[in-house]
């Protein structure tokens, strides 16, 4: 068969000095650059395309590729460390990465997100190499109205990142959702809410807003607990080792979210964001413990590890085989391509095997080389804990700063992450959750497009979302998720 | 309190910087030969990865690695508001000779939509560089075969078709489809247009969800070797030449008297000094004409269009008079 | 009146609920689309109405440790106010100072003000840390940040 000699040229590439110097070389560099404030696989691709002029596009873009995963593992660090996430796919890893740190528990917490990555990496990647030519398809099944149907799925799992009062999370959602409509509306081109400054045109950057509410709110706090020993704790690094209980705690997530992470990363336009997300609602929607969510709970570290890593390999189905870009990373992944003058579509496969294939075996290698050159660095990286208190609290503010302006160069962008610094500053003490908000923001401006889109090509009849068998299952479990809970008290209350 | 102190040291410190700093901007003189004497700064009014981004990025390289210009080059990404940001950003330059920036049709359209308080009018065209043309895709099994089909079934019944394009309606991929269109004799005001930024164009257009895609050319090559879709015309006057391309139909062709081409160059500041715009419409030329900037050409599909200042300016002041009579007719001019 | 907290907070949603809704009443109507604009928008400033009222009538729910968290001693939130500050000031002049005079100056007098007194490690920090991000982000990643007064 054509595809099983392909994937043997693929790992002859991948197996080559050149490819393992060249993998190696790619997922330091992207670890390093994800690790820099705002500086995600985005960047970390664009700046590597002029260094690969010239270069053989086998191996380039074997390169390339260990630069995007590596980005997305690096960016995991600050969010665990910090609670200051550099990019978009780890904010969700902060919710408990964060407080284990805290705990002292730092070293762990980075082995943690270590394993489950290159777990999330690896078993994504065997998908890809299994599924790749099938999955094709479904990237380009879902419509307007099956991506509405996702986005409402995911919002009705919201109420669960709540802790107590319900309301107040709907109002962060709510929240959330109003912050993400400012900017021109892209189905009128009507602005809304931009006051006539040109520097809302586009909106507000999703960063912006994460480093406002997560970093800088947790600076403020930390300023005041600054000289409390008891916070003492989060100077240790703690054991790096993860026992047994624990890594049966991860199993489950890790084994899921694998999936899962994969498969919403395949759709066009969802993505590692998305995925981290719903696999930390969804995981914690099942588990037996939710309480624990939010408090340092392993399985919250691990469940938007793996989804993040998973959706990387998830979004190279459409890129390659389709030559459709799901989402700004793969879409600078895709100029890489062309400047090597590698065209990917439907045709990469057949014309070019040991490219196609190539990447894919690569990432196994790329994965593995993730693990054994960041396991050793834990305990050099997490020193970032040792730095005394005040100058600490100077750097985090630098660092969120620069991540802010490395996106926009702007310095308006600075003043609005100021100002969700002091938003999130008062949710903080008024008790209104964070998480809710940064998910309604992700989910609320496509949904919105989706339904709108839907309409547009319905001409304004709802049955679209009814006559679309992939949107109806969708809402439908959409639907059940949120009578769930009411079942699960009504029964409970019967029993009483 | 001590540290209060400390307080007052820093803003002291960060006042006394802050006054002993009068910028002083040399002016050139306006007569004789203009050289650069400290480095260029080239804005691309977009984030990293995109069409303007490269573009500046591939001439600042070129400009350094043929010695065609001493002075260091350096590519500064402002984003924001579909180039608006940017804009404003060099429009705070003026008369400078060492800011410029790279644009494209939007620079025209964005101020006719409203988004922006600066157009082409406002700047100093220096020099077009390439051009790239739209193409308006259907699905492989679609029942249209060629322009003309298309457009008689959107005249019976122009509920039926739906149009995506990447951009906000009054944006490019809008605009170009509403150009060609509005010369075969469709109601314009009765398209249905939806947009999705995400890049999903493609994919709504190959699960039938709508039924025209409105996109760039180099954009749907791969796509028609594999047999997924079909291209029912280019927005170029000419057939385009090259591999596939050169099957595609111009609407020309098919008696539809349009064309639309997505053009790329470079601009100055408000009143840049002529002496300046003398030598940098000169360097774009030798750039132009340089084998190495043929090879990124081709490397990314993008045709040679060179114009200089003036004729620069006269060919953007025509776009912007075609482009405000098709937002008039269409409601959308503000 | 309005005693209990929940009410306070839930008064000031309903302001900013109200003022949302009244932008988006005003929004510019488009003639070619089955759902504006302005339907998103209105719909969720209702449903921020909704919710603060709930809000206001609604249990106070708050466990002791989210209640304690509000007893910032004075001298903090003057400590709060004055990094704020030197925040505001730091992103004023970013980009006319340059990335590295303002950062130096910001880590140097931040990190003093709240507490820091090896003076020495902290100056070598703040020149070190700015220098080498700055390096990293213009030489070798091509990213610019501002130059300001210096000449590199």
């Amino acid at each position: 068969m054509d595809s099983i000699e392909g994937i043997i040229t693929g790992f002859q590439v991948a197996f080559s000095m050149q490819g393992l110097l060249f993998v190696l070389i790619g997922v330091f560099v992207g670890t390093f650059i994800g690790m820099l404030p705002g500086l995600g696989p985005i960047s970390a691709i664009a700046v590597m395309i002029p260094v690969t002029f010239g270069m053989e596009p086998t191996v380039a873009l074997v390169m390339m590729a260990g630069v995007y995963y590596g980005a997305v593992f690096g960016g995991s660090t600050s969010s665990i460390l910090l609670n200051a996430p550099g990019i978009s796919g780890t904010v969700a890893t902060a919710f408990d990465g964060y407080p284990m740190a805290q705990q002292g528990k730092a070293g762990k917490a980075l082995a943690i997100a270590a394993t489950s990555s290159f777990v999330g990496g690896t078993v994504s990647v065997i998908l890809l190499m299994l599924l790749a030519p099938i999955l094709s398809s479904v990237a380009v099944s879902f419509g307007p109205p099956a991506y509405f149907a996702l986005m409402f799925m995911g919002l009705t799992l919201i109420t669960s990142l709540s802790e107590g009062s319900t309301i107040k999370a709907l109002i962060s959602a709510v929240i959330g959702f109003m912050v993400v409509t400012i900017g021109i509306d892209a189905q009128t081109g009507t602005q809304r809410f931009t006051f006539g400054n040109v520097n809302l045109l586009e909106g507000l950057d999703f960063l912006v807003i994460a480093l406002g509410l997560f970093a800088l709110a947790e600076v403020c706090t930390l300023i005041i607990n600054r000289k409390d020993l008891s916070m003492d704790n989060a100077h240790k690094l703690g054991s790096l080792k993860i026992t047994k209980q624990e890594f049966k705690e991860m199993r489950g997530p890790m084994s899921r979210q694998s999936i899962l992470g994969f498969l919403l990363g395949v759709l066009p336009g969802a993505g590692a964001t998305i995925a981290s997300f719903i696999a930390y609602i969804t995981e914690k929607r099942i588990a037996k413990s939710p309480e624990a969510f939010g408090k340092g709970s392993v399985k919250g570290l691990a469940a938007p590890e793996t989804a993040n890593n998973a959706a990387t390999s998830g979004a190279f189905v459409p890129l390659l085989s389709l030559g459709i870009p799901g989402s700004g990373t793969t879409a600078v992944m895709l100029g890489a391509f062309l400047v090597l003058g590698v065209q990917p579509g439907p045709l990469l496969m057949t014309d070019r095997p040991e490219i196609f294939w190539g990447i894919i075996a690569s990432m196994y290698i790329g994965n593995v080389f993730l693990l054994i050159l960041n396991l050793p660095l834990i305990p050099y990286i997490a020193k970032i804990l040792k730095i005394p208190r005040p100058l600490l609290i100077s750097l985090v503010i630098m660092f969120s700063i620069i991540g802010v302006y490395a996106i926009s160069f702007n310095t308006f962008d600075l003043y609005m992450l100021l100002l969700f610094g002091v938003i999130g500053f008062f949710m903080r003490l008024f008790s209104f959750p964070a998480p809710p908000l940064i998910l309604a923001f992700i989910l609320g401006g496509m949904m919105e497009q989706a339904f709108r889109q839907s309409l547009t090509i319905s001409n304004g009849s709802l049955m679209i979302f009814v006559q679309d068998p992939l949107a109806l299952t969708l809402l439908i479990i959409a639907l059940l998720s949120l009578a769930f809970p009411l079942i699960q008290q009504i029964r409970r209350s019967k029993r009483a | 309190m001590k540290r209060w102190i400390t307080l007052i040291g820093f803003l002291v410190i960060i006042l006394t910087v802050t006054a002993c700093s009068g910028k002083d901007e040399k002016a050139t003189g306006s007569s004789g030969d203009w050289t650069p004497e400290k480095p260029i700064e080239i804005i691309a009014p977009a984030g990293a990865g995109g069409g303007w981004d490269t573009t500046a990025r591939m001439a600042a390289k070129v400009f350094t690695e043929e010695g065609l210009i001493d002075q260091d080059i350096g590519v500064v990404n402002k984003p924001g508001g579909g180039g608006a940001v940017g804009w404003a950003y060099i429009a705070g330059k003026q008369k400078s000779s060492y800011n410029l920036f790279v644009s494209s049709p939007p620079i025209v359209l964005i101020p006719l939509n409203g988004q922006s308080e600066y157009g082409h009018e406002d700047f100093t065209p220096l020099a077009n560089m390439i051009a790239d043309y739209a193409a308006f895709a259907v699905s492989a099994d679609a029942k249209w075969d060629n322009l003309n089909d298309l457009f008689e079934d959107m005249k019976k019944d122009p509920a039926s078709i739906t149009v995506v394009g990447a951009s906000s309606p009054g944006s490019m991929d809008h605009i170009q489809f509403i150009q060609i269109a509005k010369a075969a004799g469709v109601d314009v005001t009765k398209i249905k247009y939806v947009s999705d930024q995400e890049g999903g164009g493609l994919t709504q257009v190959l699960n039938g969800s709508a039924d025209v895609y409105s996109t760039g050319v180099a954009e749907t090559v791969e796509q028609v070797k594999a047999g997924k879709i079909k291209v029912l015309g280019v927005s170029s006057e000419e057939r385009l030449e090259g591999e596939v391309i050169e099957d595609f139909p111009t609407a020309n062709e098919q008696g539809i008297d349009a064309t639309f081409v997505n053009w790329r160059g470079f601009f100055g500041p408000p009143d840049m000094d002529d002496a300046a715009v003398k030598y940098y419409e000169e360097k774009f030329k030798e750039l132009s004409d340089s084998q190495a900037f043929a090879d990124i050409r081709e490397q990314y599909g993008w045709d040679e269009m060179y114009m200089d200042s003036k004729s620069y300016k006269a060919f953007l002041d025509e776009q912007k008079e075609e482009i405000q009579s098709l937002l008039d007719e269409l409601g959308l001019s503000k | 009146m309005f005693k209990a907290l929940n009410q306070r907070i839930s008064i000031i949603l309903l302001i900013i609920a109200v003022a949302y809704l009244v932008m988006a009443y005003q929004l510019p109507a488009y003639p070619y689309t089955p759902v504006d604009a302005d339907v998103v928008p209105k719909g969720l400033g209702y449903l921020l109405v909704f919710l603060s009222i709930c809000l206001f009538f609604a249990k106070d729910s708050e466990t002791e440790e989210q209640r304690s968290r509000r007893n910032i001693p004075l001298k903090d939130i003057g400590t709060l106010i004055a990094v704020f500050l030197f925040i505001l000031l730091y992103i004023t002049l970013l980009e006319f100072l340059g990335f590295i005079i303002t950062t130096t100056l910001f880590i140097y007098f931040c990190s003093w003000f709240l507490g820091y007194k090896k003076h020495l490690t902290n100056g070598v920090v703040a020149l070190i840390f700015p220098i080498f991000m700055y390096i990293t982000f213009t030489k070798f990643l091509q990213i610019s940040l501002p130059q300001g007064l210096l000449p590199f």
